[in-house]
């Protein structure tokens, strides 16, 4: 809190001054068709800080202070237009249309401003509207689909998704792949990007790839998010607004299961079973669950013997979310302030599950002379209550014990599980093997807090009008801690003889992450022999992070319901882990322009990590490239009407991915079983260490155009680029019996190639009709050249329960799905073992599929009437596998649609074949042994192939309808702005037909291993909901 | 340009002096140390070792499943790859990761230390003599001289099986020699087997070298020379084991710190029976022959339910039919108390029985001089100790059955079927892979049932597949894998 009482006492230094003013108002109107042109930026000249924009009917009106003599209008694609005042209080004008890319301004590396056609390589910009239309609770969801070459994936949809956000596909094998996040000129990370209320965000700039982030040393080769908080517009007047919105989130659709049979074993009724091996249903009513004793105050539950429709997705309840942000914007010619508080309160589909979180931001600046100081801070802190998800005596998830409940089970009639005398208390449920999903809610809890203070301080300093100088310090700390309980479950023995006790446990965590950075940097702009210009950049850079947690563990607690760790028996588990991490680096870039059509960019880096080992710890990051503006180059593409804008790019650089903190030595940890008493026990790590470990190489070419049509009405962004990827750092497998299960060292080579197309423009401007579309495509191919001689594979995540992984395989595009297969003929027909009628099955994995996509297509699009406005965002995602998890788990408990495809009983496998030696025979007789059960349960599911399928998703990622209420009813009520909504993500998904089981972007973990996924996310939600914009 | 560059030069400058040398000094791992001492890390070692042996589904659950000693009960479908035979590239491949990766490459850290730590040597020595065996005697060819070198030689080569056994057999007398001739060596401490006495390990070296003999002692061509091995352990005098061979690190009823067994098949810290260990349970064969045979061990081996013994056939699918639950845990003989006895049991890495069996082998075949009976009848008295029962108890049930075949020795027709068939008895539960490796080698004990689910044409297997892993990281030196029921070890053939 002092941190944030320093940032208030800024604040207040934050003056503001008043003087004599004078009313102006008018109507913008355009040149050719005389129609009122809203949005247009009206600001007095010589004092930008002093301006409003036209409203939807090109109307403005404007208080400026006397001494003021000319006003300024623009607007993007139209030319800007310079009047002087001369007293009047009306000014009525008309602007003409203008080619719109000409002085487009980009924001590079750093968070320096230069024109689109200066810049060498390719960026993209995503507005506070785009990201706000929908009112989402993360900015990183909400870029789906939106921006070309970037993939968004929302891993799970509990009350807290995290995001993955990945440009250009994967680069490296063992490490991070995400893209860098700076957060007003400072470097953050992903989470806090997801902390950030979005709201609060002006807009954000996607450097796509290392080149044009190379300025940022080892952190550059993923690309980097650049993203800008509110500052308070120039020219505003004291804004206060509120925006809030409420959406309603429900399970979009429920895995498809058999629903002809229920519990049972080997084609037997069993009514305490949760696998569903029973008879056909045939609605005769019959027990479920314990017998219960002759004095037992609970009948035996009868219930009918047939399917009971959405007994599962009734268990989900509709989740709600309610967002609120309060902000105040105002600014004058030397001042800028804006603040917001933002309110987050979200109950989950999940019952019981809870999210809150509170944002608040103080954003100011102040210009003194030629100096400018600013300040960005926020706070961020939130409160989660969801399940736990080391539920009963198997530690499974919430989800699988849904799973778990046949068709036949009334599952809501378990609801009251605390309740002795009802059948969901655990001694009285049905299920022997598994609990009552509603008891795991009650009985497990996962509780977290975290908090984040950012705060960043910059100075810039004119010194000379061609010499600037800024500094910037920034402070990102995160703070939390979280407990997580399970309550003690004992069991009648009688009642339930099979159910295994459930022990108790209490975990507390706690852990905090100081992130300091610092740049200093001058900028000087030069001109000279008539036609070049020279833009240099010299400065240094300065990075230090410190992370510290601690956890500690009591098991089998001795008060029940005191979830405290001193109510363990026996030692508790404590863990106490520290990482620091610090780098430091010097940087220079200089872009030489000839007569603002040919721009020649130099970059350097060099970085010292401490991360290696002195003397092998400094890397130089070089980049060079070219821009090439046609459209003003040669004479006769000059003031063309049709082609307006042409931008040619050509760009190399060369970065270095570093290796995170401890890992250049082999090292010992406590084995968690000892201490014994006095005896205590260390042992060495599985993973062995090459002493030389260097970081990873990656050298990007890229090539970009940038086209713009008929008055850049229409723009076309089109980019390729290569990647080499060298001396990967990868964990390599070695053989076991090397004594090792990892050998980190730098080997192989990755070659990494991709387009990006992005076409955007306004399809139809005329009178108050506007149409907007945004198409984009992206493709990237990452092919492993090389890993070394004798190994021609890594595995990245392998799965326990089959043989199935994703790896990365040499001519291969990686990441890489293999998993055994079926033997087959040359004609692809399976070969069957005629002794048992089942298939065989190859003992090397085979190939199976990339699982990222090779093709992602967005297309957003919005339609404008009036104050009307209808946009919507579609993203179209194939190519690619993902493995079906929860259908291979559902194959043993025969709820899988494929248990029931041969009606449960021996059968011959269609197309199969039987191998006499000789030549392969067409099987037409042999049928499997034990179709009934046991040939799904322990020969099908062992076969990785049956669950390896198509990931492509066609999703409807948002849609909202907005209206601007007309200023002539709101000023009335003394109201600036009133703008009403409705809002929808994801309320459709279009999956083929043979992926039956949930959204292939979900994803078990955060790393590279992405594709596969299924039981331990709960299933997909869509939600709508309404938002409204006040202000005052 | 002047003032551009004086501005650069002081930004540099201050920069720099952040950035002195101490600012990145910051990469020692503060959570993990790079070095320990040894007698940090002999006692994880010797807790592996016990981990690889009992933990559920390794070495001794798979002797005790080929070895059709165990079965399952209702409700539970735990062992169908066990009852299929399914040896695949999967199947227990466990075993042959956890050797490694844990076991070997722990014990392998003190085979590389200093001379003052001979002793920790010596130990090294013989545990990976121990585990080296187990793992040859389960896949035949395996990586050994080129094994355990981690980064340095990540495609170890596989060597032959016999050369590994003649080999292990010359460490053996290393090691005794290390303890024999240490200078001033340091003591070892946290040794949770022997408690640092080091004739007990020259012993427990004798008895593994023994151990070697006997499997290779029908060979006519053995890895190496069996007269002048025995001549060495002789010339050496220290002789075998007296005991049973545990690791006991003094185990806890706590999370993590149980008996390894004991965790798996036993009890959970709370005090409940754990789900395998209510879903194991005795076969039907097992207790009828132990029934037969009036044998008293058979209430310590396995569990008797209030309604008397009950084992189940392994591989039945129908356990409702015809008496609906008949075969669920409570109704079934799950794992006795003379095999689980607590939390803080010994996890017995080699029984004082087999030693002995061992030794009436050798005896029997005329490789040592002692008397073949009274060290039969010394090995079944130990099983009886070692379940719990008395001296007493086997020297009556060693009277009752003295013109029984297989259990009086003078009455057995195949005085080598009784000493074999008497240690499925006392191995049964605890190193239950010895007496697979028995069965392969012999063919006994004859009569052995096969699982319902069982393959037609074949008895069962006869060694395991190599891992998987194996095939991706290692594919040049990894032999193809051979057949699974007819490939036998090389001491079998």
């Amino acid at each position: 809190m002092k941190k944030l009482t320093i940032f208030l006492a800024f604040l207040l230094f934050v003056g503001f001054t008043v003087q004599a003013q004078m009313q102006i108002s008018g109507t913008v109107s355009g040149a050719e068709d005389g129609q009122p042109i809203p949005g247009v930026s009206v600001v007095v000249k010589d004092n930008t800080t002093i301006g409003t924009t036209t409203d939807i009917d090109g109307k403005y009106s404007l208080t400026v202070p006397s001494s003021a003599q000319a006003l300024i209008f623009s607007f993007v694609g139209m030319k800007s237009q310079e009047v002087l005042i001369n007293g009047r209080s009306v000014i009525d004008i008309k602007i003409e249309a203008e080619f719109l890319e000409m002085d487009e301004v980009v924001v590079t590396a750093l968070g320096i401003k230069r024109e689109k056609r200066e810049v060498t390589y390719q960026t993209q910009k995503v507005t506070d509207t785009e990201l706000n239309r929908m009112a989402p609770t993360k900015a990183g969801a909400a870029m789906a689909g939106k921006v070309a070459g970037l993939q968004i994936n929302v891993q799970d949809n509990g009350v807290n998704p995290s995001t993955q956000i990945i440009l250009r596909g994967l680069r490296s094998i063992s490490f991070d792949n995400q893209a860098l996040i700076v957060i007003d000129g400072s470097v953050a990370t992903t989470s806090a990007f997801d902390n950030l209320n979005p709201n609060d965000i002006a807009n954000i700039s996607v450097l796509k790839g290392a080149t044009a982030a190379a300025l940022y040393g080892s952190r550059a080769g993923n690309g980097v998010l650049i993203v800008n908080t509110k500052t308070g517009e120039a020219g505003q007047k004291f804004i206060v607004g509120i925006n809030s919105a409420y959406t309603m989130e429900q399970v979009a659709y429920m895995p498809k299961m058999q629903t002809e049979y229920g519990t049972g074993w080997e084609g037997a009724y069993d009514n305490v079973e949760n696998t569903n091996w029973g008879p056909r249903f045939d609605g005769t009513l019959r027990q479920i669950g314990p017998t219960m004793p002759d004095d037992y105050p609970l009948e035996t539950q009868m219930v009918p013997y047939a399917p009971v429709k959405d007994n599962l997705l009734n268990f989900f309840e509709t989740g709600d979310t309610w967002n609120n942000t309060i902000y105040l914007s105002s600014s004058n010619e030397t001042s800028k302030f804006y603040a917001s508080f933002g309110d987050q309160r979200a109950d989950g589909i999940v019952p019981d599950d809870e999210y809150r979180r509170n944002t608040v931001r103080i954003n100011a600046s102040k210009k003194v002379g030629k100096v400018e100081i600013g300040v960005t801070s926020s706070y961020f802190n939130d409160y989660q209550n969801v399940v736990g998800n080391s539920i009963g005596d198997q530690d499974r998830p919430l989800y699988w014990f849904l799973l778990n409940t046949s068709a036949n089970i009334p599952l809501s009639t378990y609801k009251d599980w605390s309740n002795p005398l009802s059948y969901g208390y655990a001694d009285n449920y049905y299920n022997a093997y598994y609990q009552n999903p509603y008891w795991a809610i009650g009985t497990n809890r996962n509780i977290d807090n975290s908090n984040r203070l950012i705060g960043n301080l910059n100075l810039s300093w004119d010194i000379y009008e061609w010499l600037n100088f800024t500094g910037r310090m920034g402070l990102n700390n995160i703070w939390g801690d979280g407990r997580n309980w399970r309550a003690e479950q004992n069991y009648n023995a009688d009642l339930q003889p099979s159910h295994s006790h459930v022990s108790s446990f209490v975990e507390e965590t706690e852990y905090s992450r100081g992130t300091y950075t610092g740049d200093a940097y001058l900028t000087g702009n030069f001109s000279f022999l008539d036609n070049f210009t020279l833009k240099a950049i010299l400065g240094g850079t300065i990075y230090s992070t410190d992370f510290r947690s601690s956890f500690m563990r009591a098991d089998n607690l001795s008060i029940p319901g005191f979830y405290d760790v001193s109510n363990g028996t026996g030692t508790p588990t404590i863990q106490v882990d520290e990482e620091k991490n610090r780098n430091f680096g010097f940087f220079g870039d200089f872009t030489l322009g000839f007569k603002n059509f040919v721009f020649l960019n130099f970059s350097g880096r060099n970085d010292w990590t401490s991360t290696l080992s002195e003397g092998n710890n400094s890397y130089f990051y070089p980049a060079v490239g070219l821009s090439f503006v046609a459209t003003d180059a040669i004479e006769m593409l000059k003031n063309n009407d049709i082609l307006s804008f042409a931008k040619i790019t050509l760009s190399n650089s060369t970065v270095y991915n570093d290796l995170p903190a401890y890992r250049t030595n082999e090292v010992y940890s406590k084995h968690g079983s000892f201490p014994y008493g006095t005896i205590n026990g260390f042992f060495l790590q599985t993973g062995a260490v090459d002493p030389d470990i260097t970081k990873e190489r990656l050298n990007t070419t890229e090539v970009g155009l940038n086209l713009g049509f008929l008055q850049s009405r229409l723009s076309l962004d089109f980019s390729y680029f290569k990647t080499m990827i060298n001396d990967l750092i990868v964990a390599t497998t070695p053989s076991i019996a090397s004594g090792a299960t990892s050998y980190l060292t730098n080997i192989g080579e990755l070659e990494s190639n991709g387009i990006e197309v992005s076409l955007s423009g306004n399809v139809i401007n005329y009178r108050d009709f506007k149409w907007d579309l945004n198409f984009n495509y992206t493709h990237n191919s990452t092919i492993v050249n090389e890993i070394y001689e004798g190994l021609d594979e890594i595995a990245v995540g392998t799965q326990g329960e089959i043989p199935i992984g994703v790896y990365a395989v040499v001519g291969e595009e990686y990441p890489q799905m293999k998993s055994n297969i079926y033997e087959r003929d040359p004609q692809g027909r399976i070969v069957i073992d005629p002794a048992t009628g089942w298939p065989k099955e190859l003992e090397a994995q085979a190939l199976m599929g990339r699982t990222t996509p090779p093709h992602i297509y967005g297309l957003s699009t919005t339609l404008s009437y009036k104050g009307f406005s209808v946009s919507t965002t579609f993203d179209y995602r194939t190519g690619h596998v993902y493995y079906e998890q929860g259908s291979q788990q559902m194959e043993f408990t025969g709820r899988s649609l494929a248990s029931v495809s041969a009606n449960r009983q021996d059968f011959v496998i269609p197309n199969s074949v039987i191998d006499n030696g000789t030549e392969y025979v067409e099987n037409t007789n042999i049928q499997v042994q034990n179709g009934r059960q046991s040939y799904w349960t322990n020969v099908y599911n062992n076969v990785g192939e049956n669950y390896v399928k198509d990931a492509t998703a066609l999703k409807w990622r948002e849609l909202s309808v907005s209206y601007d209420i007309p200023k002539k009813y709101i000023q009335k009520v003394s109201l600036n702005k009133v703008t009403i909504g409705f809002i929808g993500r994801n309320l459709m998904t279009w999956l083929p037909e043979e992926n039956c089981f949930a959204d292939p972007e979900f994803n078990n973990t955060n790393s590279n291993a992405i594709g596969v996924g299924g039981y331990f996310q709960s299933p997909p939600t869509k939600s709508y909901g309404f938002n409204i914009n006040i202000e005052f | 340009m002047k003032n551009f560059l004086k501005y650069t030069t002081l930004l540099l400058v201050v920069l720099l002096m952040a950035s002195c040398e101490d600012f990145l000094d910051v990469n020692e791992d503060p959570n993990n140390p790079v070095s320990v001492t040894p007698e940090l890390v002999l006692p994880v070692a010797q807790s592996y070792t016990a981990n690889v042996m009992y933990t559920d589904r390794y070495i001794n659950c798979l002797g005790n499943m080929m070895m059709y000693n165990w079965s399952q009960s209702d409700g539970y479908s735990w062992y169908y790859d066990e009852f299929n035979y399914a040896v695949n590239a999967s199947f227990y491949s466990r075993i042959f990761t956890y050797s490694y990766q844990n076991t070997l490459k722990q014990y392998n850290i003190l085979d590389n230390l200093d001379p003052k730590y001979d002793y920790y040597k010596a130990i090294s020595k013989i545990m990976k003599a121990y585990h080296f065996q187990l793992l040859v005697d389960l896949y035949g060819d395996i990586p050994y001289s080129e094994a355990l070198k981690r980064g340095e030689l990540a495609t170890p080569k596989y060597d032959d099986a016999n050369m590994i056994y003649a080999n292990l057999m010359t460490e053996l007398t290393t090691a005794i020699e290390l303890i024999k001739d240490a200078e001033n060596p340091e003591a070892v401490k946290n040794d949770i087997m022997f408690a640092g006495v080091m004739t007990d390990w020259i012993k427990f070296a004798n008895t593994v070298k023994m151990r070697m003999i006997v499997r290779v002692s029908d060979m006519s061509t053995p890895p190496f020379t069996i007269a002048t091995e025995i001549a060495t352990i002789n010339a050496e005098g220290s002789g075998f084991i007296t005991a049973d061979v545990a690791v006991n690190p003094g185990y806890l009823q706590e999370e993590g710190k149980q008996n390894p067994m004991w965790q798996s098949f036993g009890e959970e810290v709370s005090g409940t029976q754990t789900m395998s260990g209510k879903a194991t349970c005795a076969t039907d064969y097992v207790l009828d022959y132990l029934a037969g045979t009036n044998d008293p061990r058979i209430d310590k081996i396995y569990e008797e339910p209030k309604d008397g013994h009950l084992g189940v056939p392994q591989g039945l699918l129908d356990y409702d039919t015809p008496i609906y639950d008949a075969f669920i845990p409570d109704k079934v003989s799950n794992i006795g108390p003379g095999i689980l006895k607590g939390f803080d049991m010994d996890a017995i890495i080699f029984t004082l029985a087999e030693s002995k069996f061992n030794l009436a082998e050798a005896a029997e075949k005329s490789l040592i001089s002692d008397d073949p009976k009274t060290l039969y009848e010394q090995g079944v008295t130990a099983s009886f100790e070692t379940l719990g029962l008395t001296s007493a108890n086997a020297a009556a049930y060693l009277t009752a059955g003295l013109t029984t075949n297989l259990i009086g020795y003078d009455a057995s027709s195949n005085p080598i079927e009784a000493i074999i068939t008497q240690k499925w008895i006392a191995v049964n539960g605890l190193t239950a892979e010895q007496s697979w490796f028995d069965y392969s080698r012999t063919g006994f004990p004859a009569g052995l049932d096969n699982s319902l689910l069982a393959p037609a044409g074949v008895d069962r297997p006869v060694r395991l597949f190599y891992p998987t892993s194996e095939y991706s990281a290692n594919g040049a030196n990894v032999p193809t894998q051979p057949d699974a029921f007819t490939a036998k070890i090389f001491w079998a053939n």
